[in-house]
């Protein structure tokens, strides 16, 4: 019989717990390591922001992106919101994904922010981002929303996620935007079909 | 009592959206029927009476109702030679690629996690044996790991009904196992000898680091439980867990695409599998 009988020890454990100066090491395996060792511990919120500003290698990002996540406070996620406008798109997608398993508490306060960046796709982007909250608390963030963007295509990512976990509450804002962009055939089009799948999915009286 | 209208396209297309979602499994008009039954089982079991009221219930996840949404779309029960075509790749592919250039006196590790009653681990045994040619030439570890230690217990004893059995043959059944009677079988002592039990939490760093790497990690059907951040951890534990270049098996609805993006997607004839790259990038 080829196979090994059980009762053999394992191999030596790898890694180990890290200290965070080690998050500085020259070696990507070290600080994948001490990112590890330091994922979700509060204490250790500064040491994992300023090894994200300056970490080149995506396996640790990804690591310290995870450990910021865990940390689940708005401090937390606030670390990671400015990386949402990085010119690096493996960045800003490894910045979304953590913002998105966030507990809804951490990440309802710098969303409010988002929603309200000058700069159009990070609007984009925090819509989408919205998803993740309970439906009540993305109805009323994208509802404000709607009632004061300029710009379509954001009011179209707004309608979107609208459309998938909308409240009732939200029909008279969907109704206004498509009043003021009258003249945005596909955004009055993504807003009607926002308003009738809610409309479609309003519960009527269990018995 | 549940409204057993059938459901619309439209309800079919949204509740495929929040599965997709959640789990990555999809599930489209030709699935009508199998969808149905679902929803209408769930919509008895919570009181609801109409698609709108249950769907609401889902998306606020009331009484953990995800869960149990999950449950009913997916297959709980374990058997032998269960999801075979990735048994397929391993023997074809997975160890080919894991043995080359490697000395002969270097065990290959496997790990079946989570193992449940042990059908898992001791099919990976048993198909090593009845389907590799190289399976004399190297030592095989092979471990199974779960966090219910009542399922490691029963697979220990290694003993196994009818049912756990059907999809093997019976030459196979009377080769590997001893017939207990009352449609009972135990599974040979050399084969339970040759498989290691332990208990594990797959997102606690502290219980899966102390099993080593592995070259080939089974994992299938367990990720799709977890929120999202457990997920990430447990990526991440799996990561450290493949030795560089090993493999990890997920369930066929699974895609660890959705999750993280350590590990590097490879698609052999018979099943589409995740790698740890050789080397770390960046």
């Amino acid at each position: 019989m080829p196979l090994i009988r059980k009762g053999g020890d394992a191999p030596a454990p790898t890694g180990g717990d890290e200290p965070a100066g080690k998050l500085r090491s020259t070696s990507p395996d070290e600080r994948w390591a001490a990112a590890r060792a330091l994922s979700g511990r509060p204490e250790a919120l500064a040491s994992l922001t300023a090894a994200l500003a300056t970490e080149q290698d995506p396996r640790v990002r990804e690591a310290l992106l995870t450990g910021l996540a865990r940390i689940g406070t708005p401090q937390g996620a606030a670390a990671i919101v400015p990386l949402i406008r990085s010119d690096d798109a493996s960045l800003r997608t490894g910045a979304i994904d953590a913002l998105r398993v966030m507990p809804a508490a951490a990440l309802a306060g710098p969303l409010d922010s988002l929603l309200s960046d000058p700069e159009t796709d990070v609007r984009i982007l925090a819509c989408d981002l919205a998803r993740a909250l309970p439906a009540p608390q993305a109805t009323r963030l994208l509802c404000g929303l709607l009632a004061r963007e300029p710009e379509a295509n954001v009011c179209a990512a707004a309608a979107d996620v609208l459309a998938e976990c909308g409240e009732p509450d939200a029909l008279p804002a969907l109704a206004a935007c498509a009043e003021r962009f009258v003249q945005v055939p596909f955004l009055v089009f993504a807003l009607r079909v926002a308003g009738d799948r809610i409309r479609a999915q309003t519960p009527v009286q269990d018995g | 009592m549940a409204d057993a209208q059938p459901v619309t396209e439209e309800e079919l297309r949204r509740l495929s959206e929040f599965l997709y979602r959640r789990t990555g499994m999809i599930f489209t008009e030709t699935k009508r029927y199998y969808v149905q039954r679902r929803i209408t089982d769930r919509m008895e079991a919570t009181g609801a009476t109409s698609f709108a009221s249950y769907f609401a219930r889902l998306r606020s996840d009331a009484a953990g109702e995800v869960e149990q949404f999950i449950n009913a779309f997916t297959v709980n029960e374990t058997y032998f030679y269960r999801e075979d075509h990735q048994l397929r790749c391993l023997t074809q592919d997975l160890l080919a690629e894991r043995v080359e250039r490697r000395p002969r006196d270097r065990a290959i590790r496997i790990w079946s996690v989570p193992c449940s009653t042990g059908e898992e681990p001791y099919s990976i045994a048993l198909w090593l044996l009845e389907n590799w040619a190289q399976v004399d030439a190297y030592d095989i570890e092979i471990v199974g790991s779960d966090i219910d230690t009542r399922a490691l217990k029963a697979a220990s004893e290694g003993v196994f009904g009818k049912r756990a059995l059907m999809r093997l043959s019976p030459e196979l059944i009377g080769r590997y196992f001893e017939e207990l009677g009352d449609e009972q079988w135990r599974i040979l002592d050399d084969i339970r000898g040759s498989v290691r039990f332990t208990a594990a939490n797959l997102v606690e760093t502290a219980e899966t680091r102390p099993h080593g790497q592995f070259d080939v990690i089974f994992c299938r059907n367990v990720l799709i439980y977890f929120d999202d951040a457990s997920r990430r951890v447990a990526a991440e534990n799996l990561y450290e867990n493949l030795a560089p270049g090993g493999f990890i098996c997920l369930g066929h609805t699974e895609s660890m695409s959705r999750i993280s993006p350590l590990f590097e997607v490879r698609r052999f004839d018979d099943a589409i599998v995740y790698q740890r790259p050789r080397a770390a990038h960046g």
